[in-house]
């Protein structure tokens, strides 16, 4: 294999794959990128894969002038430090001599070893599945816009559980519905959900499916979908999911193709979660809300992290308040207009408030309380609702 | 019968006591005293049932401050074995002896012998077989024996005490020690490092004093036999004083173990019954509320001023050298104080002279006297500092020269000394900080290497500060979205209703759901923080509850057995809430394994020094072990 490529592309290439190998495994094939380099006609292309056994990424390098076709196995970490080092040069010439990769600037030479290409697990393909060439088969294929994609799982990863025993919540849970496409993520505190129209209208007489996706993968997946005006295809196996970003058109391959294993088990009913019978209703600006709930957050610590929220319908007012024992109390006060229902007051947790608050795009945002020990919801748009439970405040 | 008998002696007024056994006793027990001896009129008397010396009077009887009163012991021997009195009185020039077989009598005799009464007892029970059976073996009669003169001695300190079975002294303590120095002498001079000295607030003890030592948790034992309790100095085995010393040291050992005490207590003869026991070994106090809390709070304020960090010695058992500042020393010495002093060098010139004053001064820490300060505790300023240490090295200096005298094992004196002379390092407080293996933190403090377990302290930290919230309120605890559902037994659903006070301190708030099953409704948020799950949380709180229960359940039965001994008892519930907190505190503290940055590790040990009791966990094993300077020279051969 001898290949000349554009070095910013190859790092940017090369710092995206990062997060697909491995950190620590006793495998050394997978810290390792395989380099695979390929020549139709005039026009080469480089694929880079990693994988961790969990989750794969497949990128397509077209930046490239490929001498010679050929595969090599490198060890991630060292290429991504010669590319990122070597920042004077356009271009880096790579060229294996058996399981040795000699990378060559215009002053430089590197020599690493790397490892036998036919030691590198096998990494599955979309083609295939769609297909179901390999003996595995979707049980589903469809196409998302990327930008609406990209707005549905950042308005749902926030709200996964971090390392929780309840394995199920580690992921979002991702819902073909007809036209639909819905995600879902809950900590057992608050739940996000966010729904977009599949790209095309999708197919309303298709049927539902649902899965869970790792966190990881789909915070690899935001990376990936820069892009706003690229479709993505989403393909669902028993145990897998694949999301092949650009191409599509024109029969062209995607650039990237993102593969993850499900996370096992039964999300949470969380139909039942979202409360339906809100009689307090407000709509606030969504910076004033967010400003009000930092500040009022500046005083509470670990043991005590209720900031207490009390609505005053007929002064039309919201204050604000926290109180840590030992340090101190906080106290915001904004104005409330258009609030509908009695007067309450509800605890709750403000980063809960602010991570939504965060995701929202929409100026607007509805608040819904029924009693202090009930949900409250925060709506934005007609796609995003977020169930967040309270705090007991003493 | 030991007991009797040299309790006999001790009421005589002698000093000076030895006790002979041969053959575990069975053979012969012979107690010789230098006391005031018995008059010959008197000697029949003294084997009549019933008859004794001891009571003058009627309201003596409410008074008792000899050890015996009841005047069986001698007439109860004397009938079943073949027993001999020889006594001569200060001022009679001749001793007398009075010798009996059982039943049989025979005329007193004129006998040569020294001022004080010497009595005999051989063949016990030679006409009784069927009690005879019932005498152990040898070795275990004779192991009672000591146990016995060990509890009499350490009472009596200023009664020397001779002990020898079948020929070999076992021990030779001599008369006139201070209480301190006999406690070291009989429990083993090498445990000195490790005893704290204890004694009573005199504001608060209303009547009742207390003078002791307890060791440190590092040598607490399997079994409570190395608690010596003492009332007007009589040996008692006392559950209110035992409970006591448990609780003072609850969260500084493991559960299952036992602190070494010596405890003497002294209160007025009307605040005490004696005569609730045959063999008086267990006593009524008549106000036993009192006694807990001056035995509490003595013990928890010696064991909270003093700095408990286990010495870790690389070989095993020869602590006596005196390589490691005594725990004593440490406790009374601020870091400051063990600098050189002008002090210095009349410390180090060991004439006669000095030592008497040493005694002297030594004795000032009498049980029972009034002031039983130790001048140096809390020295913090430096002025007290110099005296602090000075004396702390008298201290050091005169016991070893104490026990040189005895004949007791010999200590070298150099360690006391070098601990003055010795040019002191004392780090800064920002000093280099290692974590290894992501479980230990090292670093030093004036006394050498500390090494912290990182899970254990930060828990000890974490459980203070809940304690603190709890105090202040129930604990902020944030709803679930879908109730966790935890299985859970019938009993265990049957406790629920019972236990929601306590649930909601702590900020859970739990329900049955269905026969087999509790929803989780809410959960304390600070646990959440700390990806603790509902779940495992919740079955771990039942198991506890399940294990308290039973401890609960086997406490109500004692006291049915025991109607007698009204423990004050905290009140379970509370208990129960230590232990959850405790729990939780587990489950929220850095693991080990964790990674610390540099800034944790430094605030860690900053907790260390804030947080009370921070030498152990709150389930009792040690946070953090010492490496003395001292031991790391003699490690690489430099002492």
């Amino acid at each position: 294999m001898k290949v000349i490529c554009d070095r910013g592309a190859l790092l940017d290439a090369i710092n995206l794959i990062s997060g697909a190998v491995a950190a620590r495994t006793p495998k050394v094939q997978l810290t390792c990128v395989k380099l695979t380099a390929t020549k139709t006609g005039s026009a080469g292309e480089v694929t880079l894969v990693a994988t961790d056994a969990e989750i794969s990424l497949r990128l397509r390098l077209a930046q490239v002038d490929v001498q010679q076709p050929g595969e090599a196995l490198i060890p991630a970490d060292k290429l991504r430090q010669i590319i990122s080092a070597e920042d004077s040069e356009p271009t880096l010439t790579l060229e294996t001599e058996a399981e040795v990769i000699h990378i060559k600037g215009q002053d430089a030479h590197f020599k690493v070893f790397g490892y036998q290409v036919n030691d590198y697990p096998p990494v599955p393909e979309i083609t295939s599945v769609i297909a179901g060439t390999d003996g595995v088969k979707a049980k589903a294929v469809f196409t998302q816009n990327a930008a609406l994609l990209s707005g549905t799982v950042a308005r749902t990863l926030f709200a996964t559980a971090r390392e929780n025993s309840r394995y199920a919540i580690n992921g979002v849970l991702m819902k073909r519905d007809g036209k639909k496409l819905e995600m879902v993520a809950t900590d057992g505190r608050r739940l996000a959900l966010c729904r977009s129209t599949l790209a095309g209208g999708g197919d309303k007489d298709a049927k539902t499916i649902s899965c869970i996706v790792p966190t990881k993968a789909l915070t690899m997946l935001q990376r990936l979908l820069g892009n706003g005006d690229e479709n993505v295809q989403i393909a669902i196996t028993d145990n897998q999911v694949f999301f092949a970003v650009g191409g599509g058109a024109k029969n062209e391959a995607p650039h990237s193709v993102l593969s993850s294993t499900l996370v096992e088990g039964a999300f949470p009913p969380y139909e039942d979660v979202i409360p339906k019978d809100q009689d307090k209703k407000v709509t606030f600006d969504r910076d004033v809300l967010s400003s009000a709930v930092r500040r009022a957050a500046l005083l509470t610590n670990e043991e005590s992290r209720g900031v207490r929220m009390n609505f005053q319908a007929k002064k039309k007012h919201l204050e604000l308040s926290s109180r840590a024992p030992e340090m101190g109390e906080a106290k915001v006060d904004i104005s409330l207009a258009g609030y509908e229902g009695d007067d309450i007051e509800i605890g709750f947790n403000p980063t809960f408030i602010t991570d939504a608050l965060k995701v929202i795009s929409d100026p607007q945002v509805i608040m819904e309380l029924k009693a202090p020990n009930k949900p409250g919801v925060v709506k934005s748009g007609g796609d995003f609702v977020y169930v967040v439970m309270p705090v007991n405040l003493q | 019968m030991v007991k009797e008998l040299v309790e006999n002696s001790i009421d005589a007024g002698a000093t000076r006591i030895e006790v002979e056994l041969e053959q575990g006793g069975v053979e012969l027990v012979r107690v010789s005293d230098n006391g005031g001896g018995i008059a010959k009129d008197d000697l029949v008397l003294a084997i009549a049932p019933h008859a004794t010396s001891k009571v003058g009077t009627l309201e003596d009887l409410d008074r008792i401050a000899t050890l015996g009163f009841r005047g069986e012991a001698l007439a109860s021997i004397s009938s079943v074995s073949r027993m001999s009195i020889r006594s001569r009185t200060t001022d009679a020039n001749e001793a007398f002896e009075l010798r009996c077989e059982g039943e049989i009598k025979q005329p007193i005799a004129p006998a040569s012998s020294p001022v004080g009464t010497t009595l005999s007892v051989r063949n016990l029970f030679f006409n009784t077989p069927a009690r005879r059976k019932f005498l152990k073996t040898i070795g275990t009669e004779q192991g009672r024996c000591a146990d016995t003169i060990t509890a009499i001695a350490l009472a009596h300190p200023l009664v020397g005490f001779v002990f020898r079975t079948d020929g070999k002294t076992q021990f030779d303590l001599p008369p006139n020690q201070t209480a301190q120095e006999r406690a070291l002498a009989l429990l083993g001079s090498e445990l000195e490092p490790e005893m704290l000295v204890v004694e009573s607030d005199q504001h608060d003890s209303r009547g009742v004093s207390l003078w002791g030592l307890v060791g440190t948790p590092a040598i607490a034992r399997a079994t409570n036999k190395s608690q010596h309790v003492f009332v007007n100095g009589r040996a008692v085995r006392d559950r209110t004083v035992q409970h006591a010393i448990m609780q003072a040291y609850r969260g500084l050992i493991e559960p299952s173990r036992y602190p070494t005490a010596v405890l003497m207590l002294e209160m007025s003869p009307e605040a005490v019954d004696v005569n609730v026991h045959p063999t008086k070994a267990e006593v009524r106090f008549r106000d036993s509320s009192l006694v807990h809390s001056v035995v509490y709070h003595a013990i928890s304020r010696a064991l909270k001023a003093a700095d408990l960090t286990p010495t870790f010695f690389t070989h095993g058992g020869s602590a006596s050298n005196g390589s490691a500042p005594s725990a004593i020393e440490s406790k009374l010495s601020h870091p400051t104080a063990i600098m050189p002093s002008p002090f210095q060098q009349p410390v180090q010139t060991n004439g006669p002279a000095q030592t008497e004053a040493f005694v002297e001064y030594l004795r000032r820490f009498t049980p029972g006297t009034d002031q039983l300060t130790f001048p140096l505790r809390g020295s913090a300023a430096p002025n007290d500092g110099e005296n602090g240490a000075v004396s702390a090295a008298l201290d050091g200096r005169a016991t070893n020269t104490e026990e040189k005298q005895a004949g007791g094992p010999a200590v070298t004196n150099a360690a006391s000394a070098q601990n003055v002379e010795g040019e002191v390092y004392a780090p800064k407080r920002v000093d280099r900080i290692l974590q290894v293996h992501n479980s230990y933190v090292v670093t030093q403090d004036e006394q050498g290497v500390v090494i912290v377990d990182q899970h254990a302290l930060h828990e000890r930290v974490m459980f203070e500060a809940l304690l603190a919230r709890v105090g202040r309120g129930n604990l902020e605890s944030q709803s679930l979205l879908t109730p966790a559902l935890i299985d859970a037994t019938a009993d265990q659903l049957g406790r629920l209703e019972e236990m929601k006070p306590l649930l909601e301190r702590i900020g859970v708030e739990a329900e049955p759901a269905g026969p087999r099953s509790i929803a989780v409704r809410s959960f304390p948020s600070f646990l959440f923080s700390r990806n603790v799950d509902p779940i495992e949380f919740m079955a771990d709180l039942f198991s506890l509850t399940d294990e308290h229960e039973e401890a609960s359940d086997a406490e109500a039965k004692h006291r049915l057995a025991h109607p007698t001994s009204d423990i004050p008892h905290p009140r379970s519930n509370e208990r129960l809430l230590r232990d959850v907190l405790d729990m939780m505190a587990c489950k929220a503290a850095i693991k080990a394994g964790d990674h610390l940055s540099d800034l944790e590790l430094d605030e860690l040990l900053r907790l260390r020094e804030a947080v009370e009791r921070s030498s152990n966990c709150p389930h009792g094993r040690p946070t953090t072990v010492r490496l003395t300077i001292k031991e790391l020279e003699r490690l690489f051969g430099r002492s």
